[in-house]
């Protein structure tokens, strides 16, 4: 039996993409229409903590912004976490010292102003900001457009899935593997580009990255979370679906790791508010039963990695994880060895390791 | 110093001074010893100031030091007849360095001498010397090749041992004699540089003298003190507290490194117990004089009666052996991480802020938790800080209880087994019970200035040690 890789339609990028990936989020752009998804004109700014601190308001300005703040998720968080499993009170509370702490200047370079202290937004945007957190229940990571992930503050925005603490743990996998430092890897349906950043900061030279998505939103995030961490030399960004912009490299990855969509589509309508209504379908959907996905990949691992290479899927977990466990070891048997079910902090088996032979 | 003997060179190059010809300086001609040991004091003279050549001065012959003389205890005296223990027991009152009195530098040297000597159990030297120098006259001596060798070896090792402190003896009788000499003679100039040099020999036999206290077996060690409250609740644990204060004042005055291993609170005010890990040189050598009860006797903050009231407390000191390391060593396998607070399916169907995480040492049940920070990340390696410091306090009890072995620990010290009063009312005074060392100054003391304590503890100890000789 061979394996191929499981697409048919090879096309060149659309001249449209490939001016996407050049784009800057920074840089407002009014063709930006030609992205899939529109986005709302506040998704053209950088994220808070990284926008001039050219705004001012006074320290008692600060303190009713939180003690408003502070009462609206005390009456919503209740209801928002007995709805959907969202956040509860306290949780949002803390969330308000994080957008407080990206929206002002750090405290040490505070001192002498006084009373003035200076921010990143305007007052009434803070306001306006804490507002659809909760009304929303837009996602608190989309509106400071950062998510703290291991030691990394990555850039996000809407149309790009917020990386999981969960996902964390891909990169320690990575970092077991003997001799990971110089090896060709590939981070599959890279989103915000996480994986690959934290990769990318741990490999030597001749090492690299090919992170690759469908979304040139995703791929437009992932370019400045490269940059941020100047990582240029170390990832190549791809787009196109799955193994399709891998060819060249065909038998060539010491290892291929990803983190699929793998929610069953039944259960997409269901999700927290702030995953169903704001996250990207395409980062989420995972078929019928959700390993449309991770089957595509484990039937086309074989013929991707070289001899000795190394795999690790992120799934829905304990049965996804098994049933992958099984295909790779049992109907893939000769090509894979050494499966391994790994589990997140949570106890869940959330993730599939294993060596191509 | 280097100006006093070159001085004295000069002198003695062109027109050599009177005391080394004059026949009433008997130091020069009492015994060879003290003739050879002048003789190499004059020597050492020459190289300070030259650099090692003394080519072109008239050189004075040195004798060997005669082996076979068992006078390797050589009498050694002033020309006036005075020896070392006759200067230590006029007991002339011993001033600051800076004070210009002779008598009190002597003094001072000469009960650094005499406890140099005490610590080596002298007495007992002689004896082993006299033993060693017979073993090496029997005629059959090397029919043994090998016990003759250990003989003569430890004679050997033995003689150089007393004779370098016949040598500050001997310094410390010519500059005497040398000071005696420049008054009787109205020489300011010899005056004022044997003054100099009984300063600078003063402070180098305070050195030797400490080096001397602290050369008991784990006296090199970091140590443990320990402080506990005696009976008497809150008006004990606040003593308590005043004592641990004072010991980490003291260290740090000192230099070590003062680490709190644990401490429980007393209910209102002080402490019940409380460890402190002092690191450094000589740490133990110095704090096991502290051991014991130490009783404070005040007006009490917490009455309002205004009555007196005496409390108790108990220090134990324990040297730490060995590498003194107390870093944990965490093995990967023994840890349980948990996600603190999950639940649901997570992964993709959720999003949250939240990424508390429990460490869980399983060996020992020890846990930490970290969720103030922003990703799950540097929540497991805060979690892992504190689970790592508490590891280590962990070892660190561990160690105590094991150099425990070796010492009193404070179950050890009988309540009635007190060694220091502290009294702040009706008069002021610390007294030390062991040694009747007193201080006038008890906030001084509180406040950690503790050595005079110290270190008159230790003499009294080489006091004992040499009464049981
Ligand atoms: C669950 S997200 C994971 C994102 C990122 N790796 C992370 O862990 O945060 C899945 C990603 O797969 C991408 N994706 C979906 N379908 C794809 C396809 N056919 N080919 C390549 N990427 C795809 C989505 O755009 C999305 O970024």
């Amino acid at each position: 039996m061979t394996l191929r890789f499981p697409f048919t339609v090879r096309s060149p990028l659309p001249p449209v993409f490939a001016s996407s990936l050049h784009r800057c989020l920074s840089i407002p752009s009014p063709s930006s229409s030609s992205s899939p998804t529109p986005l709302p004109s506040s998704d053209r700014r950088p994220p808070l903590f990284l926008r001039p601190p050219t705004f001012a308001a006074s320290r008692s300005d600060l303190h009713d912004f939180r003690r408003w703040a502070e009462s609206l998720a005390l009456a919503a968080g209740p209801r928002i976490s007995a709805s959907d499993g969202g956040p509860d009170a306290a949780l949002l509370r803390r969330e308000i010292a994080w957008l407080v702490e990206d929206a002002t200047v750090a405290a040490a370079s505070e001192s002498g102003v006084g009373e003035e202290l200076r921010l990143r937004v305007e007052l009434e945007e803070l306001y306006r900001l804490w507002r659809a957190r909760i009304e929303e229940r837009r996602p608190f990571q989309y509106i400071v457009g950062c998510e703290h992930w291991r030691d990394l503050v990555l850039v996000v925005k809407e149309g790009v899935l917020i990386p999981r603490p969960e996902t964390e743990m891909v990169v320690d996998l990575v970092a077991e593997v003997e001799g990971f430092e110089k090896g060709l890897w590939a981070d599959l349906g890279t989103g915000s580009g996480a994986i690959a950043v934290g990769i990318g900061r741990m490999l030597q030279e001749g090492g690299r990255v090919f992170a690759t998505d469908l979304s040139p939103v995703a791929l437009e995030v992932a370019r400045l979370n490269v940059e941020r961490y100047e990582l240029k030399d170390k990832i190549e960004l791809r787009r196109g679906s799955w193994f399709e912009p891998l060819r060249d490299v065909e038998g060539k990855l010491t290892g291929l790791v990803s983190n699929p969509p793998y929610i069953p589509s039944s259960h997409v309508p269901g999700l927290q508010a702030e995953v169903g209504q704001h996250e990207p379908k395409l980062a989420l959907d995972g078929g019928e039963e959700g390993m449309d996905h991770l089957l595509h990949l484990c039937e086309g691992s074989a013929s991707a990695l070289k001899s000795g290479g190394f795999f690790a899927f992120e799934t829905n977990g304990d049965e996804q994880s098994e049933f992958i466990a099984d295909l790779m070891s049992i109907k893939f048997g000769n090509f894979f060895h050494n499966i391994k079910l790994i589990p997140d902090f949570a106890g869940i088996q959330r993730f599939v390791t294993g060596f191509r032979r | 110093m280097a100006g006093f003997f070159f001085l004295f060179v000069k002198r003695s190059f062109s027109n050599p001074p009177r005391f080394l010809l004059s026949p009433k300086i008997p130091i020069l001609c009492s015994s060879t010893s003290s003739l050879a040991s002048s003789s190499q004091t004059l020597a050492r003279a020459f190289k300070n100031v030259v650099g090692g050549g003394i080519s072109g001065f008239p050189r004075v012959s040195v004798p060997r030091w005669l082996s076979s003389q068992s006078a390797a205890v050589p009498d050694l005296k002033t020309a006036d007849g005075l020896t070392v223990d006759a200067i230590a027991a006029k007991n002339w009152p011993i001033l600051g360095e800076s004070e210009s009195d002779w008598r009190s530098h002597a003094a001072a040297i000469a009960q650094s001498i005499q406890l140099i000597k005490k610590r080596m159990q002298w007495r007992k030297l002689i004896v082993r010397l006299d033993q060693m120098s017979a073993a090496l006259n029997k005629p059959d001596l090397w029919d043994d090749p090998v016990s003759a060798g250990r003989i003569s070896r430890e004679h050997g090792e033995l003689l150089s041992k007393m004779k370098e402190v016949n040598g500050y003896e001997q310094e410390l009788l010519e500059h005497i004699d040398l000071m005696k000499l420049a008054r009787e003679e109205n020489d300011e100039e010899l005056e004022w540089e044997s003054m100099k040099a009984l300063v600078s020999m003063r402070r180098n036999a305070k050195e030797k003298e400490l080096e001397a206290l602290l050369s008991g077996d784990h006296d090199s060690c970091s140590c443990f003190i320990e402080v506990q409250a005696g009976a008497g609740g809150t008006e004990s644990m606040d003593w308590a507290a005043m004592v641990m204060n004072m010991y980490k004042s003291w260290a740090q005055r000192r230099g070590f490194v003062v680490t709190i291993v644990e401490e429980m609170p007393g209910e209102i005010a002080g402490i019940k117990r409380a460890t402190i890990k002092v690191d450094g040189d000589y740490a133990f050598g110095y704090a096991k004089a502290e051991v014991g009860v130490h009783r404070l006797v005040r007006i009490s903050p917490f009455d309002s009666g205004k009555r007196r009231h005496t409390s108790f407390a108990a220090v134990a000191v324990i040297p730490i052996l060995g590498d003194g390391s107390t870093r944990y060593q965490i093995k990967e396998s023994d840890l349980r991480i948990e996600r603190f607070r999950a639940s649901g399916a997570g992964g993709q169907h959720v999003n949250t802020t939240e990424s508390a995480v429990r460490i869980v040492h399983i060996p020992t049940g020890i846990s930490a938790t970290c969720q103030n920070e922003r990703s799950q990340h540097s929540n497991k390696a805060s979690a892992m800080a504190v689970l790592q410091s508490r590891l280590d306090q962990l070892e660190m009890a561990r160690q105590a209880q094991l150099n425990a072995e070796h010492t009193r620990s404070l179950t050890d010290i009988s309540w009635g087994n007190q060694i220091r009063t502290y009294v702040l009312h009706p008069y002021r005074m610390v007294k030390d019970l062991r040694t009747n060392y007193e201080v006038s100054d008890p906030e001084s003391v509180l406040g950690g200035d503790l050595d005079g304590f110290i270190l008159n503890f230790l003499s009294y100890l080489l006091d004992k040690d040499e009464a049981n000789v």
